[in-house]
């Protein structure tokens, strides 16, 4: 009863709170895909995932690359140097910019130091994620279509310091000129805040 | 939080149609926003707009406002659906742009037509239609859409065709639709290959086991057949598209899947060679049958099918197993909606005789429209396209109205800039009439011939009676005139004894006059010798004298004509708008609509003295004019002449005025007066109105002294309803300042500005001239004037320092400056620091701005505000100096009209007592909004325009009968009675005698101020200067030499709580 009564209680840590972070891109970066037709549909499977079906990718090379992506991203959210995440959809054929998807992390950077962990359950997280997610599915409510093949990019925003590993290149934040925007919501797990915004033409 | 608000969208993202080139967050925000609110009148209004400007465009490109409209409405109306009625708006959209060629390469027509076509049932046909009207074919994005709706639909083959035809077209961009063509080619190919392979692998399913067939989401899933119930299955979604056609092995034979050999799409020279004419093959724009509308059932007789349904289970069974029509099969196998079940067998034999409800689809609508207009037979009598021309109706008012707004915008600019010409002329006009003036009077004395010549032009008729030859004198009596100037004549000639003849008598025909004039043996000798003997006769006749009037005679028809034009100004029910050109019936020519003829009619039938009858009674004046010139001598001739015409325009001023003067002299009287040699019947006239006349003659030289416009309204009888205008009315005021405008110009504070009057605001800056002005505060604001305090910018404001007070009106009429110039002449030693001494004058364009200088900021009102302030001697010195100022105004002729502690700026004898002891006054007055100048209209005696009439106590006191310097009278009173009591003045009359309610009895002084009320009160018809100057001297004789002590005191004592009470 007292282990249960513990389990509960479950705050978050360091490590748990990247983890959580880093999966929600996974999930995120592979709904975006499915929802705006980059990839085609049929390369996608049903998963269920924070109460909701979502479409991951089966394309073994974007899973990989993906995965390498997620594992990255774990390691500079523990560290706390990550600042922010894109998502860039740009025409294959004029190179255009079509859509921008930005996921601004807020780290706290005393989480570092700290031994216990923070007070918030993961349903409570998982719940927030949720509606990111959900949002997300229903961009298609006011995104434009997207008429050519598309391609994406993921740009990654760290503290200058940072040595660019390897497999990864500097690059300008190819932004949309004249675009909408739409903040979409935010959620947080008391050590990290993730803030999405969608820019299109 | 902000985020709840900007969240909506996605609680309603089911509700919100995507759109190809995606939404615009923030309208989508207001769209859903208030769609709650459900009376969304900003989106109405905007629609309203739209509509509008459809029917009222008047540029090139009209094409222009439909996308826009468009593009709106898909913002605006998310859901979609009836709404914003999109489909509706994109059909009027293609429907009303048809005709113009020009758009069928414009890829913004294309546009609309596509958008369209995803409204129709059938869009396929659409984009043949396109195709066959050569409607965006050199575009490639209809090839493109083609494609791919027939891609979705499976036709492979066709869409590769029409992408085929695309290229052979050149259609811009053609590198875009090479793209789409290669993207085609791949997709199709790997469907075709992944086909194969899966046909060879058998039932190994893979990642497609998902994609299972769907049903079509809200379809009816009702049995259907009779004795096997199914349902039926309409799949769509990815599985259908990406189905293997070899698996598509589905039970219902509904669904068609592609079944394209996959080998043959890509022999495009095979293929395609054939192929191609069906494309062009059909017969557009014949309309195709009606398609995929085959069950669809609009309002129509039922009665043939009423008894069948009393029986409805018995036809259920079996009596119509064979339907007289053919079940149309749909290649595409659409959906089909309606179980037969549902369908009530009587419904079914309707369905066969369904011919004219083929135009329910769209583009059915559209195509037939089109032919309808080419086989069109009838005549449509009114503006049809503008009344149909958007999706709503508009109303024939709604569009007069439209049309009526944009003429009066139109008449207002023109109006704007007729006076910036004005404004440019008028300094050089001002100087020639003045020219002209000295001119005239120079040849008055000397040649009066020649005078009335010139005069004529721009004076009245008046000013010409003093030169008026005995000659004209007859017609004054016979024609229809004025009082007054038949008086004048008889003034100016009493002596005449006999200047009437026969010919004056003669019942004027009205056809023949002219003709007599020529008749020159017979009538004219006859005229001649009755004419009155101390005439010298000539009986030469003037070469030019059948010439002359018929000048006068078209002078007068121009004015006629003018007449005419104000009711041609009547907006006519048969305006172009309503019905234009070809709409026009020339049968019902004798147009009962045209209100313009009625209102002719109308004037006609209920003046005498109007238009045609004016016309008619001038006629014979003028043929007299004729017969009576040959009499005198060749000299006196041409004046005779001009007068007459002189008088004739003036009637017809008149006449234009709608007087209509009573023609008092009957025939029976000139009769005698003519007859009866003796002049005495006229100078017994004559003495009557003597006093009249004086008064005329003063007017004349003030009408002499006026422009032309000027002339029109004062040079006739003022009466006092005129007066009453004159008052207030702006344009009234410039006419009258339109005399002295040259010596307002002359003046050296007076500045002309070319451009608007600038915004004005407290806290806030404004130029003004050279000066640049910083206002502090504001003192009074209606709608016409305006009050500020200023001080040059840069300074620090002070209570204690003086500044600027700035007068703002918005009207072009400087008529504080001039009241303030006329003073200044007219009271030359009196006029003191009472008034304004210094201040400048700018005269914009759309308003007039008044800057005077050394102004204290504080005015009687702040002196009221605390009663502490007010002790026995400062009322006692403001009473003093107020009846001086008053006294001083009425002096000068002018009435201030709106005595307020407002307007009364406190003087240096209180704001600076020490400074300075030789300061006399206590008060200032800058402000004459509401004044006037008797001067200038000596005859007004009608106070009730003034503001202070309208108070209560104004109202009781100012009988109709009251002189305009009881104004102010009333004024003083109510300021006395502010600072005795602290409120205002009520009064009540006893024994006619009028007095105040309040008890003064408890009031110091009280003999004085309720003598002062008594005779303040009761002073109508009195002499007002005599009656201030006497109460004012009764003030001083209270000044003794400890008074000045007293006041001195008494003003230090408030002059510290006054400065932080009012700084406050």
């Amino acid at each position: 009863a007292q282990q249960q009564l513990g389990r509960e209680h479950q705050g978050i840590t360091l490590r748990g709170s990247a983890e959580l972070v880093a999966e929600f891109f996974s999930y995120g970066i592979n709904s975006i895909l499915y929802q705006r037709g980059i990839y085609p549909p049929e390369t996608f499977t049903r998963v269920q995932k924070y109460g909701l079906t979502l479409l991951v990718t089966t394309d073994p090379e974007l899973t990989n690359y993906l995965n390498n992506v997620t594992e990255q991203m774990k390691e500079w959210l523990y560290k706390c140097i990550v600042q922010r995440l894109v998502v860039v959809i740009s025409s294959i054929e004029s190179g255009e910019v079509l859509e921008r998807w930005q996921f601004d992390i807020e780290c706290d950077k005393t989480a570092k130091d700290d031994e216990g962990p923070r007070e918030k359950s993961q349903k409570a997280i998982q719940d927030e994620i949720r509606s990111v997610i959900r949002q997300i599915t229903a961009t298609v409510t006011f995104l434009p279509l997207l008429e050519s093949a598309c391609a994406f990019d993921l740009l990654i925003y760290t503290d200058k310091d940072l040595a660019v590993p390897e497999k990864w290149e500097e690059s300008g934040p190819q932004f949309i000129a004249n675009s909408e925007e739409v903040r979409l919501r935010s959620f947080t797990t008391t050590i990290h805040k993730v803030n999405t915004t969608v820019a299109y033409k | 939080m902000s985020q709840e608000g900007s969240h909506e969208w996605e609680l309603s993202k089911e509700n919100v149609q995507p759109l190809r080139q995606g939404r615009v967050m923030s309208s989508l925000q207001e769209a859903l926003a208030q769609q709650d609110s459900s009376s969304h009148t900003a989106v109405q209004l905007k629609k309203q707009e739209f509509e509008a400007e459809i029917r009222f465009y008047s540029g090139d490109d009209p094409l222009d406002v439909w996308e826009r409209y468009i593009k709106w409405t898909e913002q605006a109306f998310p859901g979609g659906g009836k709404d914003g009625n999109l489909a509706a708006v994109l059909e009027r959209a293609v429907r009303a742009l048809h005709a113009q060629q020009q758009y069928y390469k414009d890829p913004r027509y294309l546009n609309l037509w596509l958008k369209f076509g995803d409204c129709c049932n059938e869009p396929l046909d659409l984009y043949s239609y396109l195709h066959s009207q050569e409607i965006g074919t050199t575009l490639a994005l209809l090839y493109i859409t083609w494609a791919e709706a027939l891609e979705a639909r499976g036709s492979f083959r066709k869409a590769d065709l029409i992408f085929q035809e695309g290229l052979q077209r050149k259609a811009e961009p053609l590198d875009k639709l090479q793209a789409h063509h290669k993207q085609f080619q791949a997709r199709v190919s790997r469907q075709t290959l992944r086909a194969l392979e899966e046909g060879a692998d058998g039932d190994n399913m893979g990642l497609l086991e998902i994609a299972e067939p769907q049903r079509s989401s809200l379809a009816d899933l009702k049995g259907r057949g009779k004795k096997k119930v199914k349902a039926p299955i309409s799949r769509v979604g990815d599985a259908v598209k990406a189905m293997n056609p070899n698996r598509s092995c589905q039970p219902q034979a509904s669904l068609q899947l592609p079944n394209t050999p996959s080998f043959a799409v890509f022999d495009e020279n095979s293929v395609s060679g054939p192929e191609i004419p069906t494309l062009t093959a059909q017969s557009w724009p014949a309309p195709p049958v009606p398609r995929a509308k085959e069950n669809e059932l609009s309002a129509g007789p039922w009665n043939s099918g009423r008894r069948p349904r009393s029986t409805v289970s018995s036809a259920m069974e079996a009596p119509h197993p064979l339907p007289s029509f053919t079940p149309y099969v749909d290649e595409a196998a659409q959906p089909q909606m309606m179980t037969p079940c549902k369908i009530e067998p009587s419904i079914n034999c309707v369905l066969s005789t369904r011919k004219p409800e083929e135009r329910q689809d769209p583009l059915q609508r559209v195509q037939h429209q089109q032919q309808d207009t080419q086989a069109k037979k009838e005549m449509v009598m009114y503006c049809k396209e503008k009344v149909y021309a958007g999706v709503d109706e508009f109303s024939f008012e709604e569009i007069r109205a439209e049309i009526y707004r944009k003429k009066a915008k139109k008449k207002d600019e023109d109006e704007i800039q007729a006076i910036e010409r004005k404004k440019e002329e008028i300094q050089r006009k001002i100087e020639e009439l003045e020219k002209k003036l000295k001119k005239k009077e120079d040849d008055k004395q000397q040649q009066p011939h020649e005078q009335a010549a010139e005069v004529m032009g721009a004076s009245t008729p008046l000013g010409m009676q003093e030169f008026t030859f005995p000659g004209a004198t007859e017609y004054g009596e016979k024609k229809p005139q004025s009082q007054s100037e038949f008086q004048i004549y008889e003034d100016t000639q009493p002596h005449k004894p006999s200047c009437s003849d026969n010919v004056g008598l003669l019942p004027p025909p009205a056809t023949a006059p002219l003709f007599s004039i020529f008749d020159e043996s017979s009538t004219l000798a006859n005229q001649n010798i009755s004419c009155s003997a101390d005439r010298s006769r000539k009986s030469a006749r003037h070469p030019l004298a059948v010439l002359k009037p018929v000048d006068s005679l078209s002078v007068k028809e121009s004015t006629a004509a003018a007449a005419c034009d104000e009711l041609n100004g009547i907006e006519r029910l048969t305006e172009d708008a309503i019905v234009t050109g070809s709409y026009k019936n020339k049968t019902l020519c004798a147009n009962p609509e045209d209100t313009c003829d009625f209102n002719r009619a109308a004037h006609l039938a209920s003046t005498p003295f109007h238009g045609v009858v004016a016309q008619r009674v001038l006629a014979p004046a003028f043929s007299q004019n004729e017969l009576k010139r040959d009499s005198p001598e060749s000299k006196s001739a041409p004046l005779n002449q001009e007068t007459l015409v002189c008088e004739g325009a003036y009637t017809e001023a008149l006449s234009v005025k709608k007087l209509s003067p009573i023609m008092e002299a009957s025939l029976e009287d000139t009769h005698s007066s003519g007859s009866s040699v003796s002049g005495g019947s006229l100078s017994s006239v004559t003495q009557m109105s003597a006093i009249k006349c004086l008064q005329i003659s003063e007017k004349l030289e003030l009408a002499q002294s006026l422009p032309v416009e000027v002339v029109a309204d004062s040079g006739g009888n003022v009466t006092e309803d005129d007066a009453a205008q004159f008052l207030w009315s702006p344009e009234q005021r410039k006419k009258l300042l339109g005399s002295v405008l040259s010596s307002l110009v002359a003046s050296p504070d007076f500045h002309l500005e070319t451009d608007v009057l600038p915004h004005m605001e407290v806290e806030k800056d404004v130029e003004l001239g050279n000066e640049t002005y910083c206002i502090k505060m504001e003192y009074w604001n209606n709608e016409e004037y305006k009050m500020f305090f200023t001080i040059p910018t840069g300074c620090i404001f002070q209570w204690d320092q003086k500044g600027f007070a700035l007068k703002v009106y918005s009207q072009p009429v400087p008529w504080d400056f001039y009241i303030i110039l006329e003073l200044q002449k007219r009271l030359n030693s009196d006029f003191d620091q009472s008034f304004s001494e210094n201040c400048s004058c700018y005269l914009y364009q759309d308003g007039c701005a008044i800057v005077h200088k050394d102004i204290n900021c504080f005015t009687l009102r702040d002196v009221l505000r605390d009663r502490n302030f007010i002790t026995k001697e400062i009322i006692f010195l403001v009473v003093h100096d107020l009846l001086l100022l008053v006294e001083k105004l009425h002096k000068a002729e002018i009435v201030h009209g709106d005595l307020r502690p407002e307007v009364l700026f406190l003087g240096d004898r209180i704001c600076d007592a020490f400074s300075n002891e030789e300061v006399q006054n206590a008060l200032k007055v800058v402000d004459f909004s509401h004044s006037l100048d008797l001067k200038l209209l000596p005859r007004v005696s009608f106070p009730y325009n003034f503001p202070i009439a309208q108070t209560p106590h104004g109202q009781q006191l100012l009988a109709e009968s009251s002189l305009p310097y009881q104004v102010d009278l009333v004024g003083i009173a109510d300021i006395v009675h502010l600072m005795l009591f602290g409120d205002h003045i009520q009064v009540y009359q006893e024994n006619s005698i009028w007095k105040i309610s309040q008890n003064l009895s408890k009031t110091p002084d009280s003999d004085f101020w309720s003598k002062l009320f008594e005779r303040i009160l009761n002073a109508d018809g009195k002499s007002t200067v005599p009656l201030l100057r006497e109460l004012r001297e009764e003030i001083s004789e209270m000044f003794d030499s400890s008074f000045k002590e007293r006041l001195l005191l008494t003003l230090a004592a408030v002059g510290e709580t006054f400065l932080l009470v009012n700084s406050q």
